[in-house]
């Protein structure tokens, strides 16, 4: 099955039991405003944890019903995320998602040795892309949280973000290993790493995906330019996750699809016990709310 | 091999370095009687005329040139293939080392400008169900990535001469299994993306894999492993000198394979063969050298 938009994400989310997504410092106003409408949409069982009387009268002022909601008073920044991550390690709750606290506190805190969320695994960011002018929806990874992955990194963000996208109903993705050109050079990093992943799929070291690479944009995304160029591959064209080679490429595609091409954008951390929102600031809204209906899809 | 060879229709001019021994001498004067070679035999030439007439050879039917030592020998027939005057270099019983000098000399030997010097073999094995090119038995001992491009490349060519005109080559390693403690795994699965980008040509390439996902069908079956090389392979590119070494003379040595071989990356074909070589591997590389000039 492939999601041709956000929106589609529902369909999963939908009949299953409502996973609880508890929100840590959640005395801030875009959280608490996805939060609310998310829950109101049956799509998430919400637990705030943070200062209650500021959670109360943000929902107040902007008109958001939280009549029957938890909440949990601690006033204390960190001692609302230590809480919160206590939960979610105690399988208490589901999910995990970011208020009003700086993602370094955060981070501390899914990290913690004895009751963070760690599973051995790297974390990583995945970002789930609405574009007008592809046929449906991308996945990005990594364009935020690992700064210049090595090969052996790289492995780790394709096996999260593929058994994310596995959750999400695609049994065999198509992964492109993004390059500046389809061709291999051995003056350009990428592209052997590139190699590299496509024999270790091959050969069945990375599974359940069809990993092609190195890809330039174009030929990943456009079948026509995959055509024009005579590549063979079975990705190309037909891509579902795109891999980057490094932050600052990731960034900049991901802020130019939003603001250039006015993308819909879904995005989660990847490899701890359980998916977290960990939304920027500068994230709207509906950001946010397309980000907790990813995470609860995604929810084992 | 030599029905190719013959219908070239063309006779190939050798100049032999140091040319007395008599598995040099017998397998040249058996190319001379078949007609596809014309000898320059370079040597003390009342020794090369003694060997003749011990094996009841005509030295007639060769050109002979007097030197009286085997540097001065390689020298001579390098300089005549650089004029001109013949198509073909051959190692007598000259040792490599100082042979090899005299091609790679940087003014008057034989190297093509930035060429890789390697060396591919055609092996005939009785139990293997057709013609097995394999590189490099002989001169780069621990080939790059550059080097292992450079000799799929030439035993690709090889292996169209002889009319393949899509040889499967299979990069040889201990297991199918990309690992970071086998390095040369890294160079081989850049160079299948190479060659599925077309940056290699003329050829289907798989590796690694290890010789019988190579060679043999049944264990492709057995381990279930997916390649376009499917135990047909054509061609098997070693990682190392010291894997394809043995390799080639345990064949020899145990199930009577015979080899022949070129160098490669020089202008005009060059025959390097170990001094003990037999008669018949002499001839059958001098037929080869004559396919590939």
């Amino acid at each position: 099955m492939v999601l041709k938009n956000l929106n589609d994400l529902k369909r999963i989310v939908e009949g299953g039991p409502r996973k609880k997504l508890v929100l840590a410092a959640a005395q801030d106003q875009q959280s608490l405003g996805a939060v609310v409408r998310a829950w109101k949409d049956n799509i998430i069982e919400p637990i705030l944890i943070g200062d209650k009387e500021g959670i109360q009268n943000i929902c107040a002022s902007n008109n958001y019903d939280i009549t029957g909601l938890r909440i949990i008073h601690e006033p204390d920044t960190e001692m609302s995320v230590e809480m919160a991550v206590r939960m979610v390690s105690s399988k208490q709750a589901d999910i995990l998602m970011k208020g009003g606290v700086g993602t370094s506190m955060l981070l501390k805190c899914v990290l913690n040795k004895e009751w963070g969320l760690r599973t051995g695994n790297l974390l990583s960011h995945f970002a789930l892309f609405e574009v007008e002018t592809y046929h449906k929806v991308i996945a990005v990874t990594d364009v935020a949280m690992n700064i210049a992955p090595n090969l052996k990194e790289k492995i780790a963000i394709v096996n999260n973000s593929v058994a994310c996208l596995n959750r999400l109903g695609y049994s065999m993705p198509k992964v492109a290993v993004l390059g500046a050109v389809e061709m291999v050079n051995e003056n350009m990093e990428a592209t052997l790493d590139a190699a590299l992943l496509s024999k270790m799929n091959q050969r069945d070291q990375i599974k359940n995906c069809i990993i092609d690479g190195p890809l330039a944009f174009d030929n990943a995304v456009s079948l026509k330019s995959a055509q024009q160029k005579g590549i063979r591959s079975e990705v190309a064209g037909d891509t579902d996750l795109l891999l980057m080679p490094d932050i600052e490429v990731g960034n900049v595609l991901y802020k130019s699809l939003v603001f250039f091409a006015k993308a819909k954008v879904a995005s989660i951390i990847l490899g701890a016990l359980v998916p977290i929102v960990l939304t920027s600031r500068s994230d709207s809204e509906q950001a946010k709310y397309d980000s907790i209906l990813l995470s609860a899809a995604a929810c084992k | 091999m030599e029905e190719k060879v013959l219908a070239l229709k063309k006779k190939h001019r050798i100049a032999v370095a140091w040319a007395q021994d008599t598995n040099t001498i017998g397998a040249i004067h058996k190319a001379v009687i078949k007609g596809f070679v014309e000898a320059i035999m370079i040597g003390k030439s009342a020794e090369i005329i003694k060997t003749c007439k011990v094996e009841g050879i005509d030295e007639k039917l060769f050109t002979i040139i007097n030197v009286d030592n085997e540097n001065r020998a390689s020298l001579k027939a390098v300089r005549l293939a650089k004029k001109g005057d013949a198509d073909i270099v051959m190692k007598g019983l000259v040792g490599t080392d100082k042979f090899l000098k005299a091609i790679m000399d940087k003014e008057n030997g034989l190297m093509l400008p930035n060429a890789v010097l390697s060396y591919v073999g055609a092996m005939e094995i009785p139990s293997y169900h057709k013609l097995l090119f394999i590189t490099d038995p002989a001169i780069i001992p621990f080939p790059d990535l550059d080097q292992k491009i450079a000799m799929a490349g030439y035993a690709t060519e090889m292996a169209r001469k002889f009319g393949v005109e899509k040889p499967k080559i299979a990069l040889i390693g201990a297991s199918e299994k990309m690992s970071r403690h086998f390095e040369n795994s890294v160079d081989y699965a850049i160079m299948c993306k190479m060659a599925d980008r077309g940056q290699i040509k003329n050829c289907v390439m798989d590796g690694p894999l290890d010789l019988f996902l190579a060679c043999d069908k049944k264990s492709i079956e057995i381990k279930g492993v997916e390649t376009p090389v499917n135990g047909d392979a054509d061609i098997l590119l070693f990682p190392s000198l010291e894997s394809c070494n043995p390799f080639y003379k345990g064949l020899m040595l145990f199930a009577n394979g015979e080899l022949a071989g070129l160098i490669r990356g020089t202008e005009k074909p060059v025959i390097v063969m170990s001094r003990s070589e037999s008669e018949k591997s002499k001839y059958f590389c001098i037929a080869l050298s004559c396919l590939m000039a």
